[in-house]
């Protein structure tokens, strides 16, 4: 079964690979983008899925990741350009550290905190966008073309096929060690954690700063594919895809979103705008998406993924 | 000096009594229910749309207000009815009303586009204070603010309603135990508080002018006042909303308008990193 | 159960291959003319690009189409995010092999666009306020080249109408000496302010304070106040993204100082602003874009134009990205057809189609519904005899333009409480 399994993915990999050779570059352009995405609703999934602690400013890390990057490859801005790998390293570094100072202010408290302050944060970082515009380029945002690791779309596809590969194998590594384990005690019971000797705030913290570090890659990597950075990448819409995407696939099974992100990304940016316009409807996309979202929460909290397994469990 | 001190009291008073109703109901709601309701500032905007709909197309203005308070009391019904079956799941009551704010903020930028409303003042005329001009509205604000925190704060203290909402609020179980309808009370609490926030986003109308990007804002504003006040504290979340208008009218004042959002945003940052449980707050 | 997840895979990427493989195609012998429009589409801005481009459309195709090939439009939806944005223009390029893109708005999604642009060479007919985009032009203009503003006007005009604004109330009899300026903060209204300030002086007016509010601000009494205790009599808003003009506006009519409210305030030019703020917009005075042409047109082709929409559409354009949209159209369809003329191989060419389209230069305007002309970095030239921003007035439920006379219909009215 397992040697199946195996084989099964590696098949998956190989048409993800193969898929430049029948699709069109426009297509091919979005695919590649929605790769990107799917690390961010992953890395999500990796905090909240896992430790139960529900994280509403995860594109605070996909901003700062972006911004840094930026930053740090273009010479118009600050003056410096270092190789584009290394400051897409670096925004990821750059917030997994500030995932790392917020995490230990507020894990420590149980509860609701930690939710309502992370819903704030992404608004505090766009406003140091506007009020230092000269740095950061304000709403408009600024440019990285020429600076750019990537130049033509086919680069870019493989690019983050490859990256969202690597993060993926990274991520399902670290739920399926005894990090992992204790990431899922915390969730379970915090009592029944720190009674076996679980220190609950460090594996909170830790898996914080782990699900930072992904989204400040990811975010550096977007910038690099879209050779622009601007603040919607801070903003909310960019979180509520993010949460829908991973409840859509079922939280804390790192596949469950990861075909979430798929699906709704491809969802939002191709087929959904042109059925509403067939059924003419005095709604947008976003109307659909969260009446999804609240359907899902109330019919099927687990998600989508856990309810279909269920199902064939049964069946066998 | 008395001109300044005597505007940063005025403006941040009446600031500070509108995002009080807000709070309050936020932090009651989560006291008794322990549910994060962020659909609360969808109740604020969507009582001030109905008000200004019904009154624009010709229905006494006392009357739309009336129909706009009862929308918002009926949007906390539907929040007590979709949060129900999850209630126990924190993730999914989060995401639920999250969805559900966003949702309903859609519906208004679809239908009503996203330039902002207002309502004529229902008081007219402005008086001046030592130099200083205040219209009269911003007067009555104030006093209705006011006088409806009061009147939740006593029935809360004082009533039997209260002591039943309190009983809840403590330990719902045992609540239970005794004899308390829980869900009533849920019901109750729901209802009222998205009632007040509606309340807030009739007034808010009427000085202001309410677009669907607004709910956000309230929303934004009560976490940050229950943040400040303490998670589940009735009376610290009533005295940090006035707190919250100070450093806003003080920012304003000394630092200037382009910095307001952001020092207050970074206030409850800091706020957080010394007393992590609010002024008012006691540790779960 | 872990088979359950590898079918789950397998279908749903099957389903999108598969999907996929149907759509695209390959360039083949001309057969049509492939207009791309782009926008917000759930947003009156991109709405209006949407149903201006495909009137003029209509109307071309009813006249034997460009060089006798009818015109398609096909529409992007950029959702006002830089991601969807970059994706739908590539796709309106490369697999709808649209001949030219119209449409944009907002600035930051305007940037990301642009850098799809240069890579697919797609001639865009484009807008947005920010001279950030021409400046791009100007610094690296065989990247760039194919980006023509034919929306609006620059960032950086408003200051040249802002003055114009002060310098008529000046000359009818309002005596204007100290400025109390509110703006966005946003890179935006940076150059504005820059370029008014000089303007300003030559005039020998003084701006008392220049302050910037963010996206949502409320608490314009505070600065009403400020303003009268520094004797300003004239408070300027230069406010788009804060969103609450309307605020301003209220706060102003409900205090009544002896200050006139004169300035750019996006919301004063919706057509519904007046019902809005319940009538307390009287006397705002504002610089007016296409919202005032459907009173006072500029053009007969304007006035054609404004009852074609209404006619088809049940009502006025919704913003004025309808007139550029329109306008892109049959700028488009004259360059093909100039190049035709001129015996050019492929008229249809983006880089023969540059050259033919800045031969409408300051000496050379065409005239559509406004007289369009580009200056050197391709951005839309400004002017009474070009395009410019009309200043105009509430008045009773009314938009009128009260500046320049070749196009007003309207005097200035000063607010019965300003003394």
């Amino acid at each position: 079964m397992k040697s199946i399994l195996k084989l099964f993915g590696v098949l998956m990999i190989l048409v993800s690979a193969a898929l430049p050779v029948v699709i069109p570059e426009a297509y091919l352009y979005l695919i590649g983008l929605t790769y990107l995405f799917a690390i961010v609703v992953i890395s999500w999934d990796l905090m909240v899925g896992y430790t139960g602690q529900v994280n509403l400013g995860h594109t605070t890390f996909v901003g700062l990741g972006a911004y840094i990057a930026a930053l740090l490859q273009t010479p118009m801005r600050i003056g410096i350009a270092i190789h584009p790998l290394a400051a897409i390293i670096l925004g990821g570094l750059a917030a997994a550290l500030v995932g790392f100072f917020i995490g230990i202010i507020t894990l420590r408290l149980r509860g609701y905190y930690f939710s309502l302050v992370t819903a704030i944060l992404p608004l505090v970082f766009m406003q140091t966008v506007f009020i230092w515009r000269d740095v950061f380029g304000g709403e408009e945002g600024f440019s990285i073309a020429g600076y750019s690791l990537l130049d033509t779309t086919l680069s870019k596809y493989y690019f983050s096929l490859a990256l969202l590969l690597v993060s993926l194998a990274a991520m399902r590594r670290i739920v399926k060690s005894r990090i992992g384990l204790r990431f899922m005690a915390v969730r379970d019971s915090e009592e029944l954690a720190e009674s076996i000797g679980i220190d609950t705030t460090k594996y909170k913290v830790l898996a914080f700063v782990l699900s930072s570090f992904f989204a400040g890659i990811a975010g550096a990597a977007i910038v690099n594919y879209r050779y622009t950075v601007g603040p919607e990448l801070y903003d909310i819409p960019l979180m509520l895809l993010v949460i829908l995407s991973a409840v859509l696939g079922g939280l804390g099974t790192i596949y469950g979103p990861l075909i979430g992100a798929i699906v709704i990304y491809l969802a939002k940016n191709w087929w959904l705008r042109d059925l509403i316009d067939i059924a003419s409807l005095p709604i947008n996309d976003e109307i659909v998406l969260y009446a999804i979202l609240i359907a899902i929460g109330i019919l099927m909290p687990r998600g989508f993924f856990h309810e279909l397994r269920e199902r064939i469990e049964e069946k066998a | 000096m008395i001109d300044v001190l005597l505007k940063i009291i005025v403006f941040g008073t009446v600031v500070g009594g509108i995002w009080g109703l807000v709070a309050s109901g936020f932090s009651l709601i989560f006291g008794v229910s322990r549910i994060l309701n962020f659909a609360h500032g969808a109740a604020f905007v969507c009582a001030a749309y109905v008000a200004f709909l019904l009154s624009g197309s010709g229905f006494n203005v006392y009357l739309s207000i009336l129909a706009g308070l009862a929308v918002s009391g009926l949007l906390g019904l539907l929040v007590y009815l979709l949060t129900r079956p999850v209630r126990k799941n924190e993730v999914m009551v989060i995401i639920i009303t999250l969805a559900l704010a966003l949702l309903i903020q859609q519906i208004l930028l679809v239908n009503f586009g996203d330039k902002g409303i207002s309502m004529l003042p229902l008081v007219q005329g402005v008086v001046e204070l030592n130099n200083v001009k205040v219209t009269n509205m911003r007067i009555a604000s104030f006093v209705l603010a006011v006088t409806s925190l009061v009147s939740l704060d006593l029935m809360v203290s004082k009533t039997s309603i209260g002591k039943k909402i309190i009983a809840t609020s403590q330990d719902s179980e045992a609540a239970m135990l005794i004899g308390i309808d829980v869900e009533k009370v849920f019901i109750l609490v729901m209802v009222l508080s998205s009632i007040l926030a509606g309340f807030a986003g009739i007034l808010y109308a009427q000085i202001f002018a309410i677009s669907p990007e607004t709910s956000l804002k309230a929303l934004i504003y009560a976490f940050a006042i229950v943040i400040l006040g303490g998670l589940g504290s009735l009376r610290g979340s009533i005295v940090s909303s006035f707190i919250v208008g100070y450093i806003l009218v003080l920012t304003i004042t000394f630092l200037g308008a382009r910095w307001s959002e952001f020092v207050m945003l970074l206030a409850i940052v800091t706020i957080l990193v010394v007393r992590p449980t609010g002024l008012f707050g006691v540790e779960e | 159960m872990r088979y359950a997840k590898a079918v789950l895979t397998a279908l749903i990427l099957l389903a999108a291959i598969t999907s996929l493989c149907v759509q695209g195609g390959q360039k083949t012998e001309r057969e049509k003319v492939v207009i791309g429009v782009i926008g917000p589409m759930s947003l009156p801005e991109g709405m209006a690009e949407e149903k201006a481009v495909k009137l003029a459309a209509e109307e071309i195709n009813a006249q034997g189409g460009i060089l006798g090939h009818p015109v398609e439009v096909v529409v992007g939806d950029t959702k006002l995010d830089s991601n969807t944005a970059s994706t739908e223009f590539r796709r309106l390029a490369t697999i709808e092999n649209a001949d030219v893109i119209i449409g944009g708005f907002s600035s930051g999604v305007m940037l990301t666009m642009m850098e799809t642009m240069a890579e697919t060479k797609t001639l865009f007919l484009a807008d947005a306020s920010s001279p950030a985009h021409a400046k791009k032009v100007a610094e690296n203009y065989e990247r760039y080249k194919y980006w023509f503003r034919v929306t609006q006007n620059n960032g950086s005009t408003f200051a040249l109408d802002l003055a114009d604004m002060v310098r008529f109330l000046r000359d009818s009899g309002y005596d204007v000496k100290k400025v109390y300026i509110i703006r966005d903060e946003h890179v935006w209204t940076d150059p504005v302010v820059e370029a008014l300030t000089p303007l300003l002086e030559e005039q020998g007016v003084e701006i008392v304070k220049d302050v910037r509010v963010p996206r949502g601000y409320s608490e314009y009494e505070q600065l009403i106040h400020e303003a009268e205790s520094l004797d300003a009599d004239l408070i300027m808003p230069i406010l788009a993204i804060a969103g609450t003009g309307d605020i301003l506006t209220k706060q102003w009519a409900t205090l009544k100082p002896n200050i006139l409210l004169a300035g750019h305030d996006l919301a004063a030019i919706d057509a519904e602003f007046y019902n809005k703020t319940n009538g307390m917009a009287n006397y705002e005075i504002f610089l007016a874009d296409g919202g005032a042409l459907i009173t006072a047109p500029p053009t007969e082709k304007c006035k054609e134009f404004v009852d074609a929409y209404k006619k088809k559409y049940g009502h006025y354009p919704e913003s004025h990205q309808a007139y550029g949209a329109y306008d892109a159209v049959y700028l488009y369809k004259t360059v093909v057809e100039m190049a035709a003329k001129a015996g050019e191989k492929d008229p249809f060419d983006p880089d023969v189609l540059v050259k033919y389209l800045e031969k409408f230069d300051a000496s050379n305007p065409i005239e559509l519904t406004r007289p369009i002309a580009f200056y050197k970095n391709h951005d839309l030239m400004w002017g009474d005899n070009y395009v410019r921003n009309w200043i105009s007035q509430w008045q009773d439920g009314k938009q009128y333009i009260i500046y320049p006379e070749s196009v007003a219909n309207g005097e200035l009215k000063l607010p019965p409480w300003i003394e």
